[in-house]
C-alpha cells in the first residue's frame, strides 16, 4: 500500500478563524455595554454550546469523508431514552453512563454498515434510519418527558458532565478534550489520511489500498460515541429525558460544519474550522439578540450569515487552489 | 458479500419494527375495546377518528390515554393520527378518515380557513365532526363543525398572566414600568397568537404596556434555554418571564439562573406541567402555569360522539383554565405523564 503523509492542519481553517476573530471582535464592540463580554453570557454559551458542538465535531469529520448523518436527531434522544431506563431500573448513573456508549456506537455501526453495503446515498439511509428510531423511539416512550432530578442530583454524574471548574462550566472543557482528541485522530494519524483520501476521491483511496467502507463506518461509530455522550450530559442537564431532544441537529450541526469550511463534497475541512464553525452560528445568534435584533425571526439573519461564510470560505478556498496549483 | 449484510441487517431491522408492532397489538386492542373484553358495553360496533396536528410532543401521548380510556369504557374503536404540525399531512389523513365513514371524527381546527371547505363536505357526508384542542377563532360562525371540546386559549393566557401579575403586584413590583417577555416554540401558531391576546387582556388590567412576543426557536430545549438566556442578558428591565407552550415553560427556570436572577427577581409563569416547570415551582422561580388538561380532550371527544350518535346530544366544553401553583403541585407530579 501507497504510505501516505500525514497531513498537518490544514490552512482552510485559518480562513475560519479570522471570520470567527471578526465576529468575535463586531459583537463585543456593538453589542450594547458590551454585553456579549458579560461573563454571564459567555459561561452561559460555554455551557449550552457543546450540546451540539460534540455532535458536531463527528459529523465534520464524517463529511469530510464525504457522507452525511441525519440520524442523530433519533440517536441523541434513544440514547438519552435509554440511560433515562437504565437508571430507573436501578443501574447506577455513572455505570449506566458507560453502558451508553457501546449502544451509541451500536446505532452509528448500525448506519454505516447500511451505507457501505447498500451503495445507496448516505443521506437517504440516514433519513430513513432517522425515521425508524424516531418511531421506535416514540412507541417505546409515547413521548412523555421522564424526570430524573432524584436520581443524579448531587452525583458524580453530575458533576463530572454539567458541573464547573471555577467559572468555566465543565462542558466546555468536555468539548475542548473530544476537539483535540478528533483533532489529533484527523491531522495526525494513518486514519486521518484515509477519510481524507476516501472523501477526495473513492476510487483513488480504493486504489491506494484503503478500506473505505471500514473508514466510513467507524466515522459513523465516532458520531455514535459523541451522540451518546451529548444525551447524557442534556438530560443529566436538563433533569429530564425529552423526546425533542436533539430535534434540528442534523441540519444545525451541518450548517455549523460548513460555516467551518468543510466542503458539502467531502475531501476538505479541519477540526479547526468545525470547532470555529460551532461557534460562530452561537456567536451570531447570541450577538443578534445581545444587539435588540427582533428574537421573533432571528433564524433569517443566521441564514443569512451561514451564506455570507460559506460564500467567503469558497472564495478564500479557490484564491488558495489557485496559488497552489 | 456486503450487499448480503446490508439486507441481513434491513431484515433485522424489520422483525425489530414487526417485534415492537406486536408488543403494542394488545395495547391497541385495549383502546379499541377487543369483541372479548366489550360484550355488553354501550358503544360497540362505533369507530372514531381524532385527526390532530400533534407530533413530537408528550402532550398528545395524554390525549391519546383519555380516548382509549374513553373506548375501554364504551367498548368502540379510535384511531388517532398525528400530523407531527403539517396542516397538509392533517388534511390528507382527514380526506382518510371521511372515506374510511366513521361514526365520528374530532379535528384539531388549527386554522381559520383550511378547515372551512373539508369539515362542511364531511358533514354533507354524514359524519359527524367536532372540533378539539383549536377551534376556528369564530367558533361556530366561522367553521360548521358540530361543537368543541379544548382549553379557551384566551382565557387560559388571560387566567395564567392574572394570577402572576397579582403576585408581583402584592410583592411591591412597579406595574408601570413593567416589561412582559413571552416566549413561544412557533410564535406564529393559533396557540401563541391567541395565548398572547389573553395576556394582553390582563395587562390592560394591571396597566401594563410593554410586551414581546419573542421566537424560543422551536422544540428543542437547548435552544429554547439559550433563547430565552440571551434576552434576560440583553433585556434587564424584564419584569415578567412567560412560556407559551409546555417546552419554554420547562426552561424558564434554567434561563432565569444563567442568567443570574433570584426567584421572583423576574417574575415566571407559563403552561403544562413538564419537570423543569415543576421543579421551578418547586424553587420558588415560576410562579404558575395552567394545566389544559388534554386527556379530557381525548376522553371527552370519544364520549360526545358516541352520544351524538345515540342521542343526538352535542356540548361544547372547556377543558382548560387550571391553575397549577406550589399549592397544587403535589397532584399533578403524581399524574404527570398519563392524566395530566
Amino acid at each position: 500500500m501507497q504510505r501516505l503523509k500525514i497531513r498537518p492542519i490544514t490552512i482552510y481553517g485559518l480562513n475560519t478563524a479570522l471570520t470567527f476573530i471578526i465576529t468575535f471582535l463586531i459583537f463585543s464592540i456593538f453589542t450594547p455595554d458590551h454585553l456579549f463580554l458579560d461573563p454571564r453570557n459567555l459561561a452561559s454559551m460555554a455551557k449550552l454550546t457543546p450540546d451540539i458542538g460534540v455532535v458536531a465535531l463527528g459529523i465534520g469529520i464524517l463529511m469530510i469523508a464525504g457522507e452525511f448523518d441525519l440520524s442523530i436527531a433519533s440517536i441523541i434522544p434513544f440514547c438519552s431514552y435509554i440511560f433515562t431506563q437504565f437508571i430507573m431500573n436501578g443501574v447506577d448513573p455513572l455505570l449506566a453512563f458507560i453502558l451508553i456508549f457501546p449502544i451509541g456506537a451500536t446505532f452509528g455501526l448500525i448506519n454505516g454498515l447500511l451505507v457501505v453495503s447498500t451503495g445507496l446515498p448516505s443521506f437517504i439511509i440516514t433519513l430513513s434510519t432517522m425515521l425508524f428510531w424516531k418511531g421506535l423511539l416514540f412507541g417505546l416512550s409515547r413521548m412523555m418527558p421522564i424526570s430524573i432530578l432524584k436520581y443524579v442530583s448531587d452525583t458524580p454524574i453530575e458533576k463530572i458532565l454539567t458541573g464547573q471548574i471555577g467559572p468555566v462550566p465543565i462542558q466546555i472543557i468536555w468539548f475542548g478534550i473530544f476537539a483535540v482528541i478528533l483533532g489529533l485522530l484527523l491531522h495526525q494519524t494513518k486514519f486521518g489520511n484515509w477519510i481524507y483520501a476516501t472523501g477526495s476521491n473513492q476510487e483513488a483511496a480504493r486504489a491506494m489500498g484503503i478500506n473505505v467502507r471500514m473508514v466510513k463506518t467507524v466515522c459513523y461509530m465516532i458520531i455514535g460515541v459523541l451522540c451518546a455522550w451529548a444525551a447524557v450530559m442534556q438530560a443529566v442537564r436538563l433533569g429530564s429525558f425529552a423526546a425533542t431532544q436533539g430535534i434540528g441537529f442534523e441540519l444545525k450541526t451541518i450548517a455549523a460544519v460548513v460555516v467551518g469550511g468543510t466542503a458539502l463534497t467531502g475531501g476538505v475541512g479541519s477540526m479547526l474550522g468545525i470547532v470555529l464553525g460551532v461557534f460562530i452560528i452561537r456567536i451570531v445568534e447570541n450577538g443578534l439578540i445581545l444587539l435588540k435584533a427582533p428574537v421573533f425571526g432571528v433564524e433569517m439573519f443566521i441564514g443569512v450569515a451561514v451564506v455570507i461564510f460559506v460564500l467567503l470560505n469558497s472564495f478564500v478556498n479557490r484564491r488558495l487552489a489557485r496559488q497552489n496549483s | 458479500m456486503m450487499k448480503k449484510y446490508g439486507l441481513l441487517l434491513l431484515s433485522v431491522l424489520m422483525v425489530l419494527s414487526m417485534l415492537l408492532a406486536a408488543c403494542q397489538q394488545p395495547t391497541e386492542q385495549a383502546a379499541g375495546g377487543g369483541e372479548a373484553e366489550t360484550g355488553g358495553k354501550p358503544g360497540e360496533g362505533m369507530y372514531f377518528r381524532l385527526v390532530t396536528h400533534g407530533g413530537d410532543d408528550p402532550f398528545w401521548a395524554v390525549v391519546q390515554q383519555g380516548m382509549r380510556d374513553a373506548c375501554d369504557e364504551l367498548g368502540c374503536q379510535a384511531d388517532i393520527d398525528l400530523a407531527g404540525g403539517d396542516l397538509a399531512d392533517q388534511q390528507k389523513a382527514f380526506e382518510e378518515a371521511v372515506a374510511s365513514k366513521p361514526d365520528g371524527i374530532a379535528v384539531v381546527i388549527n386554522d381559520n380557513t383550511a378547515w372551512d371547505k373539508p369539515v362542511s363536505d364531511g358533514l354533507a357526508a354524514g359524519i359527524p365532526i367536532i372540533g378539539i384542542n383549536n377551534d376556528d377563532t369564530e367558533g361556530s360562525s366561522g367553521n360548521d363543525r358540530l361543537g368543541y371540546i379544548g382549553q379557551s386559549e384566551r382565557r387560559a393566557g388571560f387566567m395564567m398572566a392574572h394570577k402572576v401579575f397579582s403576585e408581583a403586584q402584592a410583592a411591591g413590583v412597579d406595574m408601570a414600568n413593567a416589561h412582559v417577555a413571552m416566549f413561544a416554540e412557533v410564535p406564529g401558531a393559533a396557540y401563541a397568537q391567541v395565548r398572547s391576546a389573553g395576556v394582553k387582556d390582563a395587562m390592560e388590567m394591571f396597566g401594563i404596556t410593554s410586551f414581546e412576543l419573542a421566537d424560543a426557536g422551536g422544540l428543542e430545549m437547548t435552544t429554547v434555554e439559550s433563547r430565552m438566556t440571551d434576552y434576560l442578558v440583553a433585556h434587564p428591565e424584564t419584569t415578567f418571564l412567560l412560556g407559551a407552550g409546555g417546552i419554554c415553560t420547562d426552561r424558564l427556570t434554567s434561563a432565569l439562573k444563567a442568567a443570574g436572577k433570584e426567584p421572583n427577581e423576574v417574575w415566571a409563569a407559563g403552561f403544562d406541567a413538564a419537570p423543569g416547570t415543576v421543579e421551578g415551582m418547586k424553587e420558588g422561580y415560576v410562579t404558575a402555569s395552567i394545566d389544559q388538561q388534554q386527556y379530557l380532550q381525548g376522553y371527552m371527544a370519544v364520549y360526545v360522539l358516541y352520544l351524538y350518535n345515540k342521542y343526538g346530544l352535542m356540548p361544547n366544553i372547556d377543558t382548560g383554565g387550571y391553575l397549577i401553583t406550589k399549592d397544587n403541585l403535589g397532584l399533578i407530579e403524581e399524574l404527570s405523564g398519563t392524566y395530566r
